[in-house]
């Protein structure tokens, strides 16, 4: 922010960010300029002058929102006004009244006098307007309102954008595919995360990564994806949009044996977000028979009894979701016919008769399955905030959720996760969906010792999979528990956190909802928004608070899946 | 077009002195031959399109043009078949059947109307298969009945495919047996005329309010759920007309009911400010 430019100001500023939006048709933030310098736009926001009074201000974000919407700002357009600023300024003169008088239908009435029509009628497109400025034809200098053209500025945004998929273009929100928008969200900020693991020079390092852009093969494949790859089942209905080698993969690769089926493993894909596409049967995901501890029956069952140490039985009881058919209601669809006969019979018996007589359909009926996802890597044996360890404390809160869902009645399952390598991702089913919970499933959950790493992608895909097959229900939700650091071996923590990310939007894609909670972990949130991107997630300092945030976390996590598979699916329409 | 919708509106409105006054509608395509033949055919119509956009303006003002009597039911998350339907009351010592609001139509040969379909449960709307294709049959399970609809009946439902919500679809198999109609708000002139008519306020007055929608409905910043309707507009024209200043009723009915987010709200008051006169100035 230019010196001289009180917050005031600039807060009063972004609220035009609204109407420039409005005039340009794309998300348009208004931001404050240098003080006397004439107005501008990037593609993403005007700057304004803060000195300027309200009414100059409206004038100069109009006018350049007008150019962006009227599509007068074009790369190929300024690029011919690139270090040719008498070129611009003429072309700002005609262009710019064309652009307001095009979409003059929706400008205020106050700006419809900036428009000088017999300016406007000179041209029909940007490129007439080009032309005529070329031109030796006599064209009167733009009013100070116009602003000016930053042909270079302008340019250098295209280029970001057109770099990143989710750039300006995706700023526009287009109905037909969110979920394809949502995976794109792993362009924002990889560079941004610190990478405490990998050297500089090496694949994931600032140096490594341009590196592997130079030296990287440029083969690309027009069509339909990368060789070998599955044919993708539906075209997606954006056509326009970039990024259009980002697959969403759609097969689960290793559907064929079961998930939970020990030996061989399973394989999934992971998201290899420097060449942007999936890399297939990458990873193999094997299930351990669970050791149960010995020594700790006190702890065992100290745990079981844990069920509603924080009060979660309340809030999770309420998210109770299936039709039931209830009777003795006092209203209702139908007559409780063994209801309405003790009535008539206490009636004639000569006593009061009970009026709820009727059967209703309520919803009532649990129909939610839950698996929980225990991140047992290394990094959670860490102190945490509070005290003990991180692992003690998600322990707990996973005993806690596992017991109060249990006794809600709602299918629960609880898998611990940690790996060595992609070849080595180490689930343990602590309790499956089928268990009983009872001290054996307890003292399993004590045995558990933190160790090795985290391939949070692989687990999560796992997770999901498990869940879709053996949930049975259908509202399903996966709940990881996790510190967020995702490492392991190849699979550092801007790697790791767009894979996890992709993962859960995959899960989300399918119907299942996500949530993920960072108990007594000391990681910052920013790195938790980048590992759980847009997911339902929580961090708490102790186990203690979960009973305060989860029922509306539970909530927004069921109904963010609600509403994705109806978008996914009228997409491939 | 619309010139012509409005023209037949008038000569209706004469023709027919002693019913009351049509419903004013004014029609954007031919959405209304589309109906009557629908109707005339003795087919169920989908009616699709943003909330507010005059769905159910333009099924009055069909029940007047047909003569028929309008049974509208509003869709919830508890409706139930026998809403619908009708069910088995306990009177003293008897049982005692009621008519719900669709039997009722269907017996009478009513125009029944349910708004946005989609809030109803999967379960209740499958009640609506035999009736909405060429059986036009109302099977009422409690009774062993099948009734057959009057010939005059027509079931018309609305819904607005905006809200996504995958519990909230309507199924194939139902909306296969509908004509569809689609509604988008009407175009500038056009509704300048509506709020100007059903505000009760000037041209001008109502060119602005339109003007200022027409804004509104451009930006797609995420914090709007929803975009100006005409529906909203005539609110704000009608406290206009009520004698508050333009900005006051705009962002009373205009601001306020779109969205909750202080950030975008605040955005909003700055448009009204920009787009709606000051009474001074």
């Amino acid at each position: 922010m230019p010196r001289g430019v009180t917050t005031a100001t600039a807060t009063t500023l972004e609220r035009w960010g609204l109407l420039a939006s409005a005039i340009s048709g794309r998300a348009l933030q208004v931001s404050p300029g240098e003080p006397g310098e004439p107005a501008w736009t990037d593609g993403r926001a005007v700057f304004v002058g803060s000195d300027l009074s309200a009414r100059e201000q409206v004038d100069a974000l109009s006018v350049q929102a007008s150019l962006l919407a009227a599509g007068s700002l074009h790369p190929d357009v300024v690029r011919r006004l690139s270090r040719r600023p008498a070129l611009a300024r003429r072309y700002l003169a005609l262009e710019g009244h064309r652009a307001l008088a095009s979409v003059e239908h929706v400008l205020p009435r106050s700006l419809r006098s900036l428009i000088d029509s017999a300016v406007a009628a000179r041209a029909d497109s940007p490129a007439a307007s080009l032309a005529c400025a070329r031109s030796r034809e006599r064209i009167a200098d733009p009013p100070e309102s116009f602003g000016v053209i930053r042909a270079r500025r302008l340019l250098a945004t295209i280029d970001r954008s057109d770099r990143s998929p989710s750039g300006a273009r995706q700023a526009r929100r287009e109905p037909g595919d969110p979920v394809l928008s949502e995976l794109a969200e792993d362009e924002h900020d990889n560079g941004a995360a610190a990478d405490l693991f990998a050297s500089p020079v090496g694949g994931a390092g600032a140096l490594g990564r341009w590196l592997h852009r130079m030296l990287e093969a440029v083969r690309k494949i027009a069509g339909e994806g990368p060789p070998g790859a599955d044919a993708p089942t539906h075209r997606t209905r954006a056509a326009t949009r970039s990024g259009g080698n980002a697959w969403l993969w759609t097969r689960m690769t290793g559907t064929a044996q079961a998930p939970g089926g020990e030996g061989r493993g399973t394989k999934y894909p992971e998201w290899d977000v420097h060449r942007r596409r999936y890399r297939p049967d990458w990873c193999t995901v094997h299930e351990l028979a669970p050791r149960a501890a010995d020594g700790t029956p006190l702890m065992a069952s100290d745990l079981l009894m844990a069920s509603d140490r924080y009060g979660l039985r309340r809030p999770l009881a309420r998210l109770g979701l299936g039709l039931e058919r209830c009777h003795r209601r006092a209203q209702g669809d139908d007559i409780d016919i063994d209801a309405a006969i003790e009535a008539r019979v206490e009636v004639m018996a000569g006593s009061a008769p009970d009026e709820a007589v009727y059967v209703e359909s309520l919803r009532r009926r649990r129909d939610l399955s839950v698996l929980l996802l225990l991140d047992t890597s290394g990094s959670a044996a860490e102190p945490a905030v509070t005290g003990s360890t991180v692992h003690e404390q998600q322990r707990a809160a996973a005993a806690a959720l596992t017991a109060a869902l249990h006794a809600i009645g709602d299918r629960v399952a609880l898998y611990a996760y940690c790996s060595r390598g992609r070849s080595a991702v180490q689930l343990v089913p602590v309790k499956r969906f089928d268990d009983v919970l009872d001290t054996l499933v307890m003292r399993r959950l004590c045995a558990l010792v933190p160790g090795a790493y985290s391939r949070l992608g692989a687990a999560i895909r796992h997770g999901a999979a498990v869940l879709e097959q053996r949930g049975g229900t259908p509202r399903r939700l996966l709940v990881v528990l996790s510190d967020g650091l995702a490492y392991d071996h190849g699979y550092e923590p801007a790697y790791g956190a767009a894979d996890a990310r992709r993962a859960l939007a995959e899960a989300r894609g399918r119907g299942t909802g996500c949530l993920c909670l960072s108990i007594g972990a000391s990681t910052d949130p920013a790195t938790l928004r980048r590992v759980f991107g847009s997911a339902a997630h929580a961090t708490l300092p102790r186990a203690e608070q979960l009973g305060r945030v989860i029922g509306p976390l539970f909530r927004s996590a069921l109904r963010a899946a609600e509403v994705r598979p109806r978008v996914s699916a009228r997409g491939g329409r | 077009m619309a010139g012509d919708g409005a023209r037949a509106a008038r000569r209706d409105g004469a023709e027919s002195a002693a019913r009351a006054a049509r419903p004013y509608y004014v029609p954007i395509g031919n959405e209304e031959q589309v109906f009557k033949a629908a109707f005339r055919r003795g087919k169920s119509v989908l009616l699709k399109g943003p909330t507010g956009c005059g769905k159910t303006r333009f099924v009055e003002a069909m029940a007047h043009d047909l003569e028929r009597p309008l049974v509208t039911v509003a869709c919830h998350d508890d409706l139930t078949t026998a809403d619908l339907v009708g069910r088995f009351l306990l009177r003293g010592g008897e049982t005692e059947w009621v008519d719900g609001p669709l039997t009722r139509a269907v017996r009478e040969g009513a125009i029944c109307y349910l708004d946005e379909i989609v809030e109803a449960r999967q379960d209740t709307t499958v009640v609506l298969h035999p009736l909405a294709d060429h059986r036009r049959q109302l099977p009422i399970e409690r009774l062993g009945v099948t009734v057959d609809a009057a010939p005059e009946f027509c079931l018309v439902v609305s819904y607005n495919p905006g809200y996504q919500s995958v519990l909230k679809d309507l199924k194939d198999s139902t909306r296969q047996r509908m004509i569809a109609i689609e509604f988008g708000f009407p175009p500038a002139e056009v509704e300048e005329k509506i709020v100007a008519h059903e505000a009760g306020i000037d041209s001008q007055r109502a060119a602005e309010l339109v003007r200022l929608a027409q804004a509104i409905r451009r930006l797609e910043t995420a914090g709007l759920r929803e975009v100006a309707s005409t529906r909203v507009l005539i609110a704000a024209g009608q406290l206009v007309a009520e004698g508050l200043s333009p900005r006051e009723a705009a962002r009373a009915a205009i601001a306020g009911p779109l969205s909750d987010d202080a950030s975008v709200t605040r955005g909003l008051a700055q448009m009204i400010d920009v787009y709606l006169a000051d009474p001074a100035g």
